[in-house]
């Protein structure tokens, strides 16, 4: 750095000033320049949050939501050079400082998740699929996946509920988030975890629906075969409707 | 894009549409910052891609803080190399002020105090990154609403910098207007002192005057008279053509007001080019 240490203490206070609103007198400055910085700084961060987070906006009061984004501005160092990744660390931020717990709101953390996932998904680098056909034998060939999703676990069900109302209904939840090939539509769906379980199998192995099958009844014998066979057989035809599944796979097993 | 005439207009998203299949807009080439492009994918993605078949690219950066004290981001700079070189982007310009501080980026575009140190540290960034895109990058003078600590004036400072890193100008004569006014300087003698052989690219915008004393650099506004007056007389005092920008960010009118903002600049562009085969 060939900054003079005065030069980088101004810039460090400058700095300061901007994300706390505390005096942190910036040698020759004048007092209006800096308001106007610290205006045009909060309101551009504001915008993106406030964009990103809607639900959340809602749900909590404009003193709990001002207050939550007044101490993301002073204490969280922004990593990204991107802004519209932004989000992301504002909801990492509000979950580390435990803000669910401060406003008594338990399911603040899944809920803002769930608005960030739809900008994840919605703008996620392209996946492209290995080359596929639109006719197979769903139990025997190997099933295309469509690669622009994200799957995760929730404790609250922001996606099935009014954000209040899944306070009811804490569990364990399973939430698919993918973008349609074409039209680029994100899309959520509730999924059990026995096609959790299945999707995960023929996501990332190189198996068959039939495969996976005889693998999830060494794991629970419980549910006779031909039931799981038929189970599975549906959850496949509507992965295949809703644009989930693509297609089977040309590349065929050894 | 050739010697011509080139004015283009900043591709938004607001207006994305407008840009691919609507006929009321004509530019010659399109800017865009790479941040909010780069690593996207999606709706968006098929939207650049396809504007990039059709328009000229230019990059104008937001978070490069060439100003910074830490060095620069190479992590960032490793993926904007391969994007400049993917869209064949000739020209890529960043702003003459710093976002970034001691590993926290502001998103907002501060300014560099105007001191002999400062002027030391910036060159030797800019020649870093030129050295590692293996290009000029043009860099612009920005507007500012207090200066912090100043050594020596503006145009001193801009100047030195320039011409000491060996880069290109962006010249944004609506950040001059608004400067001028602000700090109270001759905005044209401002002109006369810019190293004028290095600009590479002039940005023209509209801004909103919050008081008697203030004005603010929106690009959420139509340029105005004094502005079409100054970059006048800015290509009154080069004598060659580089693209012009204009500047829109949001507030979008309809699209032939842009048009006619744009068709306002190509005129002020082809008096100044006649008039200099004339004196030629």
């Amino acid at each position: 750095m060939l900054y003079s240490a005065k030069t980088y203490d101004s810039q460090q206070r400058l700095s300061r000033w901007v994300r706390t609103g505390e005096n942190a007198d910036v040698p020759g400055t004048t007092a209006e320049g800096l308001k106007q910085y610290r205006r045009l700084f909060r309101n551009n961060i504001n915008n993106t949050l406030t964009q990103a987070y809607p639900i959340s906006l809602e749900v909590l009061s404009n003193e709990q939501w001002n207050k939550m984004v007044d101490g993301f501005y002073a204490n969280h160092d922004a990593q990204t050079p991107h802004v519209w990744k932004l989000p992301f660390e504002f909801y990492q931020f509000a979950r580390e400082s435990d803000y669910a717990q401060k406003y008594g709101f338990p399911f603040l953390n899944d809920l803002l998740y769930f608005e960030w996932l739809e900008i994840d998904v919605y703008t996620m680098p392209n996946k492209y699929p290995e080359p596929f056909k639109e006719n197979g034998d769903a139990m025997n060939d190997l099933i295309e996946v469509n690669r622009e999703y994200s799957l995760e676990r929730l404790e609250y069900p922001v996606h099935l509920y009014a954000a209040k109302e899944s306070l009811n209904h804490k569990g364990n939840y399973f939430l698919l988030t993918y973008r349609t090939p074409k039209d680029f539509e994100v899309k959520f769906l509730d999924m059990p975890p026995l096609h959790v379980l299945f999707f995960e199998k023929i996501s990332n192995e190189r198996l068959t629906a039939s495969q996976i099958i005889d693998q999830l009844l060494v794991q629970n014998n419980e549910i006779p075969k031909e039931q799981l066979a038929q189970n599975i057989l549906g959850f496949i035809q509507t992965m295949m409707e809703e644009k989930v599944f693509l297609g089977f796979s040309e590349n065929y097993l050894n | 894009m050739n010697n011509d005439i080139n004015i283009g207009l900043g591709f938004r998203r607001e207006i994305a549409d407008e840009f691919l299949t609507g006929t009321s807009i004509k530019p010659d080439f399109i800017e865009v910052a790479p941040e909010n492009w780069m690593d996207m994918g999606g709706y968006w993605h098929a939207k650049f891609r396809e504007a990039t078949e059709k328009y000229p690219l230019i990059l104008h950066g937001l978070s490069l803080s060439i100003g910074s004290p830490e060095e620069p981001d190479w992590a960032f700079l490793k993926k904007l190399k391969p994007f400049l070189n993917e869209f064949n982007v000739e020209i890529y310009s960043e702003h003459l002020s710093f976002a970034k501080l001691d590993n926290a980026h502001l998103y907002d575009l501060l300014p560099i105090p105007f001191k002999q140190d400062s002027i030391k540290h910036v060159v030797k960034r800019i020649k870093q990154v030129q050295d590692f895109l293996e290009m000029r990058i043009a860099i612009e003078n920005v507007s500012y609403y207090t200066p912090v600590d100043a050594e020596v004036t503006e145009d001193v400072f801009v100047k030195q910098i320039v011409e000491q890193a060996d880069c290109n100008l962006l010249l944004d004569v609506n950040n001059v207007y608004v400067n001028s006014f602000n700090h109270k300087y001759d905005a044209e003698k401002f002109i006369d002192r810019m190293p004028l052989d290095k600009v590479r690219y002039i940005h023209m915008a509209g801004h909103h005057k919050i008081s008697d004393e203030l004005i603010i650099d929106t690009h959420g506004e139509a340029i105005i008279h004094p502005v079409y007056e100054l970059f006048d007389y800015t290509l009154s005092k080069m004598d060659r053509n580089v693209p012009i920008l204009l500047e829109r960010d949001f507030n979008f009118p309809e699209m032939e007001e842009l048009q006619k903002e744009m068709k306002n600049l190509r005129n002020i562009c082809i008096k100044n080019q006649e008039q200099d085969v004339i004196l030629s």
